[in-house]
């Protein structure tokens, strides 16, 4: 990979050089309070763009899986039935995105683009968009209490899969470009060649970053193990539901979920449109078939559905990549604390416990 | 990279209806496309389809027919909001149809094998299609046994087919019936049906041969229990699993059980595989 170094104050330039090709480029900007949130750069907002600020809780996802997407509409007209799919292409660049982020639309992809099924809702959405990642490096701004994404190898920095990635050195940022399309942009004059010296910089930021991390989930392999494997008791299951509030929020800020139900309204006289929103595997409806018969009723077993999903070793290899980002949002929104750094310590100390009882 | 879209349903056209138990319809329809028709023939039993009543919603259903006859048909219980709009329609009335998906039953390597259906109520909707697709190749096949049973005589379900299967040397095929009434003319057996597997005459041969389950959660637990019993080993077992199904593909996430997806890795598993996916069925 190509990498060049910018001045700081040339950093908005990039979002200049993308909007001049089209795109509206989205950025997250400060909310209020702790929350954050995406929204197209302008001449309006623009004094409030801010490099290094938390992630917002409403995921990026929703630019290439939107949480309401129209499918399609359907028309009666003369007896006849006029099915119509309904596409919306428009170029969007994604200007600081976190490394979590990137690998959570990576996920999609492997999920949505892979295997037989190819999803061209969210083909039309995804080859439309320009991924400029932030590598995070400022504790208590970029780097909140909940991120964990040293145990999923998805940050600070990401490796792979954006456009181009922007770290800050402090007075310069380094531009890497991880594709040809971000390499591209190398062709502007304020991109300047790197020294040794500015790689030596990269990696020893990056080297005091880890150490910033307050979750630093250890267990995390293990716990694949332990779920791949069917090892984590019923007893443990069960503790884990009896605190999940069935709320939903943590698929809805995931990055990684990728579930949807489909529903139809009535639009006009004769015409209705076909819907996807996101679902959520905690809701007890999820698996309810008409009749009534439930074959997922307990929220133990949801829970249980939820994590076996995301950790165990058979979906890792499907899809190559791990439903679980390390972004600690769901950690972040749950009232129940069981997001995923929890029940990951909650099956550590769980099989503490029942290595004391082996006889 | 392919530009289908996965989630769009080709419009169909309703041909004829016909009743088959109380609540229970068969739905006769071709495709508007002719071209749509040629492709959909192609599919294997035990594969199934989208239906979508435009403006109620879409569910799966299974294929009873076999690919080697000339119509396309569903059979449908009304019992939700879909199939109950689905039974609301007329002859000449426009549905969609997307599919066929799913894996099906491996027909072909089961060629030389002797074929068991055991079949409880509607589950022999999905078995059907293997049941016709077999006679239609009665040459590449053993001996083909089909054992059907249902609550009371007013529940068996494509009467026309018992007959005819009852009638015929090709294939031994046994019914009961859970109870009767006073009214009912039924002189048959009487009892659940794995209660006709040890009937003098019947002998189910065991070695070589693919046991077929499809029926009702309860039927299925104590069928698999006599078919353990008589020495089938679990891997030679297959049944059809139905879920909550939005997409059919693979996408939306609900029929998704321990390691499979329902919809891309089933519908058909074999007992071995379901004890595996760790869920009720």
């Amino acid at each position: 990979m190509k990498a060049r170094i910018i001045d700081r104050d040339d950093v908005l330039k990039i979002a200049d050089l993308l909007q001049g090709q089209g795109y509206d480029v989205i950025a997250p900007f400060p909310g209020r309070g702790r929350d954050t949130f995406f929204e197209s750069i302008s001449d309006e907002n623009r004094q409030r763009f801010q490099i290094h600020l938390p992630n917002p809780y409403y995921p990026p996802k929703r630019f290439v899986f939107p949480h309401m997407e129209r499918l399609l509409t359907v028309r009666r007209s003369n007896g006849d039935l006029l099915i119509e799919p309904t596409y919306r292409e428009s170029k969007r660049a994604l200007f600081g995105i976190r490394s979590c982020d990137v690998a959570g639309i990576y996920h999609l992809d492997r999920f949505y683009l892979g295997r037989e099924y190819h999803d061209i809702y969210y083909e039309k959405r995804r080859r439309n968009l320009f991924l400029v990642n932030v590598v995070c490096t400022v504790p208590g701004a970029d780097i909140n209490n909940e991120c964990f994404c040293l145990c999923t190898d998805t940050g600070p920095a990401a490796k792979d899969h954006f456009d181009l990635q922007l770290m800050d050195l402090g007075d310069e940022f380094m531009v890497v470009a991880g594709t040809p399309a971000g390499e591209a942009l190398f062709s502007d004059s304020m991109f300047k060649r790197g020294s040794e010296a500015h790689r030596e910089k990269r990696v020893a930021i990056l080297n005091e970053v880890r150490k910033q991390f307050k979750k630093t989930t250890s267990w995390f392999s293990a716990t694949v193990r332990y779920v791949s494997q069917g090892a984590v008791l019923d007893k443990t299951w069960e503790e884990i539901g009896n605190r999940c509030l069935e709320c939903g929020g943590c698929t809805y800020v995931c990055p990684a979920c990728t579930c949807f139900t489909v529903s139809d309204h009535q639009t006009g006289s004769d015409e209705i449109e076909r819907v996807r929103i996101w679902d959520a595997c905690a809701l007890a409806g999820f698996t309810r078939m008409a009749g009534g018969h439930n074959p997922r009723r307990a929220v133990h077993d949801r829970r249980n559905r939820r994590f076996f999903r995301k950790l165990a070793h058979y979906f890792i290899q499907r899809e190559l990549s791990m439903a679980c980002v390390g972004c600690g949002r769901c950690a972040a929104v749950c009232h129940g604390d069981v997001g995923m750094p929890n029940v990951v310590e909650m099956i550590r100390r769980a099989s503490l416990e029942s290595d004391t009882h082996a006889d | 990279m392919p530009t289908e879209n996965i989630y769009l349903p080709k419009t169909a056209i309703l041909d004829r209806v016909t009743d088959e138990i109380a609540e229970v319809k068969t739905f006769h329809w071709h495709f508007e496309d002719e071209a749509e028709q040629k492709a959909f023939k192609k599919f294997r039993p035990g594969q199934f389809a989208q239906v979508s009543l435009f403006g109620v919603g879409e569910f799966p259903t299974s294929l009873p027919p076999s690919p080697t006859e000339q119509e396309t048909f569903f059979t449908v219980r009304s019992v939700g909001s879909c199939t109950s709009a689905l039974h609301q329609l007329k002859p000449g009335d426009k549905f969609g149809v997307r599919g066929p998906y799913g894996n099906g039953f491996p027909m072909d390597a089961y060629e030389g094998k002797n074929l068991v259906f055991v079949a409880g109520g509607i589950g022999l909707i999905p078995l059907r299609s293997c049941i016709v697709y077999a006679l239609n190749n009665r040459d590449k096949y053993g001996r083909i046994q089909i054992f059907y049973g249902s609550k009371t005589p007013s529940e068996l379900m494509y009467v026309a087919n018992l007959r005819e299967w009852e009638q015929a040397t090709a294939v031994e095929c046994s019914l009961t019936v859970d109870r009767t009434c006073p009214t009912d003319v039924w002189t048959g057996n009487i009892g659940v049906v794995g209660s006709l597997f040890k009937k003098p005459g019947v002998g189910i041969p065991v070695e070589n041969t693919i046991a077929f389950v499809c029926g009702p959660p309860v039927m299925f637990r104590f069928v698999i229990n006599d078919l353990i019993d008589l020495g089938f080993e679990e891997r030679n077992i297959v049944s059809t699993l139905e879920r909550y199904m939005k997409c059919g593909v693979g996408k939306c996430g609900h029929c998704c059980i321990g390691v499979a997806y329902v919809c891309t890795d089933g519908p058909v598993f074999t007992y071995e595989q379901i004890k595996k996916l760790g869920e009720d069925i």
